[in-house]
């Protein structure tokens, strides 16, 4: 620690945001110990009434234990809960909700399989002589539904809704229980610009009502625009909190990350070399009709980061489909290096040169039973072959050479995946990716929920591989990161191209203007 | 703090290594309960006599162990055990006749042909799966049917007796199969090995064995890193195939006779295997050593158990038992794994 | 450690439970292999058989193939290698037999077959069975005439794969078959089973409502078959069976089932065991190798002189 920081945080320390607001909800001396870790360490947190509580942490920091406590999905080691001044034990998490304590996890706790109704009672059924009460349950869900203003078909399946919809769902559940206090872990990781304002206008109502929510979010230009009040846990310690009225960005990025590096690397300048890839007329029906991906040309070039930007929807996840071979029905013509590719399939296109690091690690990513050296080299096993089997000396180079060229942070590449943390996961698809000599590096939202040291490290990663000479599409949700890196940015709405803007024409303002075409923008613009 | 975490750590440490080897303890177990039991447990013939009982259940385990490996599940081994030894039944005692001459395979002719057959039946099982998705329970249910109809079909219920075949037809020779030995040791329990190694290199060392680990641990990831989801699934259900059908020929062998309801029910000694051995049914853990390990618990325990003289149905309460024990136990061992990769996540961050 | 623990207790108690019958001095060990006796007519087979070794000084272990003729040929190899004087056996088919018997033999270990033949001479050490071709033509001779010599009727033949079912199912025949209005309207395999016997009778009596006999290849078949026929209100339909359970002979009594072969379980299995014994004792076979025994007719006049396979010392009628 240096020693303004120590400063700082004496200061902060000393001056806790001011008493005259009421604190509801207490936690103190929080002391969480797992097997050979200590999770959380003696931290202290309030959480004040009617307000947006804001906790924030780099990925480890200790952020979801301390709501899993709260929420009494787990037990702190040492340490007291009050509610109201009174101390309780939320010794479950049925306790908790019966202490009006409701919690909304970042994975999403649905079930896409049952429909809106059913969701929103699940567990909890409204019962009528020992038989389920559709009617009953139907009608109190319209009833949250209109209160809540959004239109949605309480009998649809919600697996059929859209992610934003479904985050809605699991909002209109924990207010039918009449929760009190509600946390919210990450709610808009996976939401377009448009559904976070729907949602920030929700949290809005909701406290009108009285309701006191604590919000755990990586995006902290929402935390500045949302939130009341700021605590920052760093390696399970309470660093700091504030009031964010008093308060700025950079305050939270350096209490966050310590002495670590700041936000954004920004762009390095370099030189773009020949066209590596030219993608004409790729299509995509849409099932029910028209098209997920409408007819989208555009090149790529050596060296080039081409930014990719549009809401969730508008057919950027399709069309990194298409070129990576996962879209069955996608026609149209893709050139690498001029030359037509004709695979179909995703092993082809990777033969190609094209390999996708998809968004969702966890889910298309890893192999979670396998080791962090089984994760890389598995795309690439081909390469290690000496006579008829695997040279484990081989893979240990490959292993050992991108561990150190892309800074994964392992001991030991025995270990299974799971021990990493998320950055450092995503790292690992990268390198997977890399062992494929591909020409062409497709980034799906590659910095989704991982904190903001690990985004830096991915940025300069992105950069240094545009250096060496790959192309890279990288695709994302936040206009910044997206601004801040590529060297051209193509803007996606309705499946079509709706803007082309280079490095130096790109603003934030052009960039949601060209992704709005075609919609219709409802609502919504509460400041 | 650091001293109880390190003394934390190497105990979680020991657990695992005892948890992934309970099959390996459990064997011990079986072994020196009936060593005490059982007077003539422990004499060399009794050993290799059981040795060869457990290698036809290990060498079904070991092709269910590739599929099981996947994600998957072959209920159809037993039954294609039974087609295929009714198929060299055939081929011995009757011959293949087209058109109106009959043609006498010589008998490695019928070892290959019969193989064949599994292997087909197994690909079969593959591209049902693979292709038409369907549910590899319900696509080897189908073929658990069908095989076993084919095999009552062959002979119409009966069976082909004295597979010794005839001298001047050159198909003589198949009882050695069963009843041969190499160095005092039955040649079913060479082959047993044989494919242990074989399979055990395939695992380890080939990209095809890599594959079907990161299969089983996340088929999506799998797919997006290129790994051919298709080739390799029909490729575990050949596997599995073939060594069905090596079971139906020494079964078949052994018996010089082959009998239509050969390898009944036998899919679900293969399937207790492969669990006892530490496979998770989901895919993704599990190796072949540990189901050869899972084989010889339940050989040895069948064998004992009937040398104890303990009645045919309290031998099936044993096997249930110690089959449901081990899945118990199993979960711990998940348990237990989970607590590791977190211990290391934190280990992770301070050695940063 | 804890789970293997438990495992460890487990096991000694199922298996401590056995450990205890040890025998302190004997004549040697004697393996009866049978069918599972889930099958009461194997359970008679193998206790009867049992009791007459322990009477005569054997230890004894009664163990089951469950008609799978692999296991059959494992349980044959731990028998030789435990050191068994001799193997009394019901086997596992005539065919797929063979060869575990022949084992037995190169191992000095004479092999007693009961119940059922195997299908080559000179191997096994005697193979006593009850004569089922005899017992079905009777079974057959007293169906045609409670059925009038005419009328339609119904049969289940036992397991294809299984020797004996072929037999009796000819037995039937070459009795039947010579009386023209007797017509056969169905017939089908319900592998012994009295579940499956229960559902194809069921089913069949869909498309043959007016039957008027069912003759089966076995006691349990037949059990089935008339619970199917009680259940559609036809309890008056002449059902047979074969074997001589005493379930079927209780239902005899009880006037459903109308006869039943019985076969002399208690005499095949006490014979060979004697044979045995002779053999152990003096080293030369006591009797030629293929030798049969006659079926008893059960029916509703004679029904309760009999129990477990064998006659009621001193019940002499049924008056």
């Amino acid at each position: 620690m240096t020693m303004t920081e120590k400063a700082e945080r004496k200061a902060a320390a000393e001056n806790p945001p001011s008493e005259q607001e009421e604190v509801i909800f207490r936690a103190e001396k929080i002391t969480k110990i797992y097997p050979g870790t200590v999770a959380l360490d003696e931290v202290d947190f309030e959480i004040y009434r009617g307000k947006v509580n804001v906790l924030v942490g780099e990925n480890g920091a200790g952020k979801s234990t301390l709501m899993k406590i709260l929420a009494g999905v787990e037990q702190p080691t040492s340490g007291q809960l009050y509610l109201n001044g009174k101390q309780i034990e939320n010794s479950s998490i049925i306790e908790a909700g019966k202490n009006g304590i409701g919690i909304i996890f970042q994975e999403m706790m649905i079930f896409p399989n049952l429909t809106v109704t059913e969701n929103l009672f699940i567990g909890r059924e409204k019962l009528n002589q020992g038989i389920v009460s559709n009617k009953v349950q139907r009608e109190e869900t319209v009833r949250i539904l209109n209160q809540m203003e959004q239109p949605i078909d309480p009998d649809r399946l919600v697996g059929e809704l859209r992610v934003g919809q479904q985050q809605i769902i699991e909002i209109a559940r924990a207010i039918s229980e009449n929760k009190r206090i509600l946390i919210m872990d990450e709610p808009t990781s996976a939401l377009s610009n448009s559904e976070v304002t729907v949602l920030f206008q929700l949290m809005r109502e909701l406290l009108v009502k009285g309701v006191t929510i604590v919000y755990i979010s990586h995006k902290l230009e929402e935390l500045m625009q949302i939130g009341d009040y700021v605590t920052v846990l760093r390696d399970g310690k309470r660093v700091a909190a504030a009031k964010i009225r008093d308060i700025d960005l950079s305050w939270i990025i350096r209490w966050m990350v310590g002495e670590k590096q700041g936000m954004f690397t920004y762009y390095q300048k370099r030189e773009l070399g020949e066209e590596l890839m030219r993608v004409e007329d790729i299509t995509l029906p849409r099932i029910g009709g028209g098209y997920s991906v409408d007819h989208v040309s555009f090149t790529v070039r050596k060296g080039e980061i081409l930014g990719l930007y549009g809401f969730v929807g508008s057919g950027r996840t399709e069309l990194f489909e298409c070129l990576c071979g996962c879209a069955k029905d996608a026609t149209g013509t893709i050139f690498i290096h001029g030359k037509e590719v004709r695979s179909k399939k995703i092993t082809g296109r990777i033969m190609d040169g094209i390999i996708l690091v998809p968004e969702n690690r966890q889910v298309d990513g890893l192999v979670q039973t396998m080791s962090v050296g089984g994760n890389i080299v598995l795309s690439s096993l081909r390469k290690y072959i000496k006579g008829f089997s695997l040279s484990k000396k081989e893979e240990k180079k490959a292993v050992a050479e991108k561990i150190s060229e892309i800074s994964i942070k392992v001991s030991d590449p025995n270990r299974l995946i799971t021990s990493l943390s998320g950055g450092n996961q995503q790292k690992v698809v990268v390198s997977r990716a890399l062992l494929t000599d591909p020409t062409i590096l497709l980034l799906d939202e590659p910095t989704r929920g991982i904190d903001v040291g690990a985004k830096s490290e991915i940025f300069q990663i992105v950069n240094k591989l545009a250096s060496q000479g790959y192309g890279i599409i990288f695709v994302s949700t936040e206009l910044k990161e997206v601004i801040a890196i590529a060297d051209r940015i193509l803007v996606m709405s309705k499946g079509k191209i709706t803007g082309e803007f280079l490095r130096e024409e790109a603003t934030e303002e052009a960039l949601v203007t060209a992704s709005a075409i075609g919609h219709e923008l409802k609502g919504g613009a509460h400041a | 703090m650091p001293e109880i975490k390190k003394r934390n750590t190497n105990w979680l440490k020991v657990q695992s290594i005892v948890m992934k080897g309970r099959a390996f303890i459990a064997l011990i177990v079986v072994f020196v309960l009936f060593t005490i039991i059982v007077p003539n447990f422990l004499n060399s013939t009794n050993l290799v006599v059981m040795t060869k009982h457990v290698a036809i259940y290990a060498i079904l385990a070991i092709g269910m162990t590739f599929v099981i490996l996947t994600g998957g599940i072959d209920l159809s081994v037993g039954s294609v055990a039974g087609l295929c030894a009714m198929m060299a039944g055939g081929f011995i005692n009757e011959g293949i006749t087209i058109g109106a001459n009959t043609y006498y395979p010589s008998i490695p002719m019928v070892l290959i042909l019969t193989m064949g057959i599994g292997t087909i039946c197994g690909i079969i099982n593959g591209l049902i799966i693979a292709k038409f998705n369907v549910a590899a329970f319900i696509a080897t249910l189908g073929m658990w049917y069908v095989a076993r109809g084919f095999a009552k079909i062959r002979s119409n219920g009966l069976t082909f007796p004295n597979l010794v075949g005839r001298e001047e037809l050159g198909n003589t020779g198949f009882p050695q199969l069963g009843a041969g030995s190499f160095l005092g040791i039955s040649y079913s329990i060479w082959i047993m090995l044989v494919f242990m190694l074989v399979a055990i290199f395939v695992t380890k060392k080939m990209p095809l064995g890599r594959h079907v680990y990161a299969i089983g641990g996340n088929e999506k990831a799998a797919q997006m890193s290129g790994v051919s989801i298709d080739r390799t699934k029909v490729g575990v259900y050949a596997i599995s195939g073939f060594c069905s059908s090596v079971v139906g020929l020494i079964i078949a062998s052994q018996l010089v006779a082959s009998h239509p309801m050969t390898g009944d029910s036998y899919e679900m000694t293969a399937i207790a295997a492969v669990v006892l051995g530490g496979a998770s049914l989901a895919g993704g853990i599990g190796g072949i050593g540990g189901t050869v390990i899972g084989a010889f618990v339940i050989g040895i325990l069948s064998d004992g158990l009937v040398m104890a003289g303990v009645s045919s149905f309290w031998q099936q309460v044993a096997k249930g038992i110690v089959i449901v024990l081990a899945v118990i136990i199993d979960q711990g061992q998940r348990r237990l794994q989970e607590r590791v990769a977190l211990t290391q996540q934190s280990e992770g961050k301070e050695s940063v | 450690m804890k789970k293997s623990l438990i495992l460890v207790v487990v096991l000694a108690l199922v298996l401590g439970t056995v450990a205890a019958v040890s025998a302190a001095e004997s004549k040697g060990l004697i393996y009866v292999i049978t069918p599972s006796h889930a099958n009461p007519f194997f359970g008679a087979e193998a206790e009867i058989a049992v009791a007459r070794a322990e009477e005569l000084g054997y230890t004894t272990k009664s163990v089951s193939h469950d008609d799978d003729a692999n296991k059959q040929m494992e349980l044959f190899e731990t028998a030789i290698a435990e050191g068994a004087v001799a193997i009394i056996l019901d086997n596992a088919g005539a065919d797929a037999t063979v060869s575990a018997v022949q084992k037995a033999k190169d191992a000095g270990i004479p092999t007693f077959l009961i119940d059922r033949e195997i299908s080559e001479e000179g191997i096994a050490a005697a193979q006593i069975v009850s004569n089922n071709y005899q017992g079905a033509s009777m079974v057959a001779e007293y169906f045609v005439e409670l059925m009038g010599e005419e009328g339609t009727y119904i049969e289940l033949t036992g397991r294809d794969t299984d020797t004996n079912a072929h037999v009796r199912s000819q037995g039937f025949h070459d009795v039947i078959d010579e009386y023209e209005d007797m017509e056969m309207i169905a017939q089908d395999t319900a592998n012994w089973d009295q579940n499956e016997a229960f559902a194809k009778m069921e089913t069949m009596l869909q498309s043959h409502p007016d039957v008027k006999g069912v003759i089966c290849g076995n006691d349990t078949m037949a059990l089935g078959a008339h619970a199917a026929l009680v259940a559609a209100g036809k309890g008056d339909v002449i059902v047979m069976g074969f074997d001589g359970s005493d379930d079927v002979i209780q239902s005899i009594r009880d006037g459903g089932i109308k006869a039943t072969g019985l076969q002399p379980v208690a005499t095949i299995s006490i014979a060979a065991v004697d044979q045995a014994d002779y053999y152990l004792t003096n080293g030369e076979f006591e009797k030629e190798e293929k030798q049969s025994i006659d079926c008893v007719l059960i029916n509703a006049e004679n029904a309760c002189m009999y129990e477990k396979f064998a006659p009621i010392e001193g019940v002499t009628s049924c008056e």
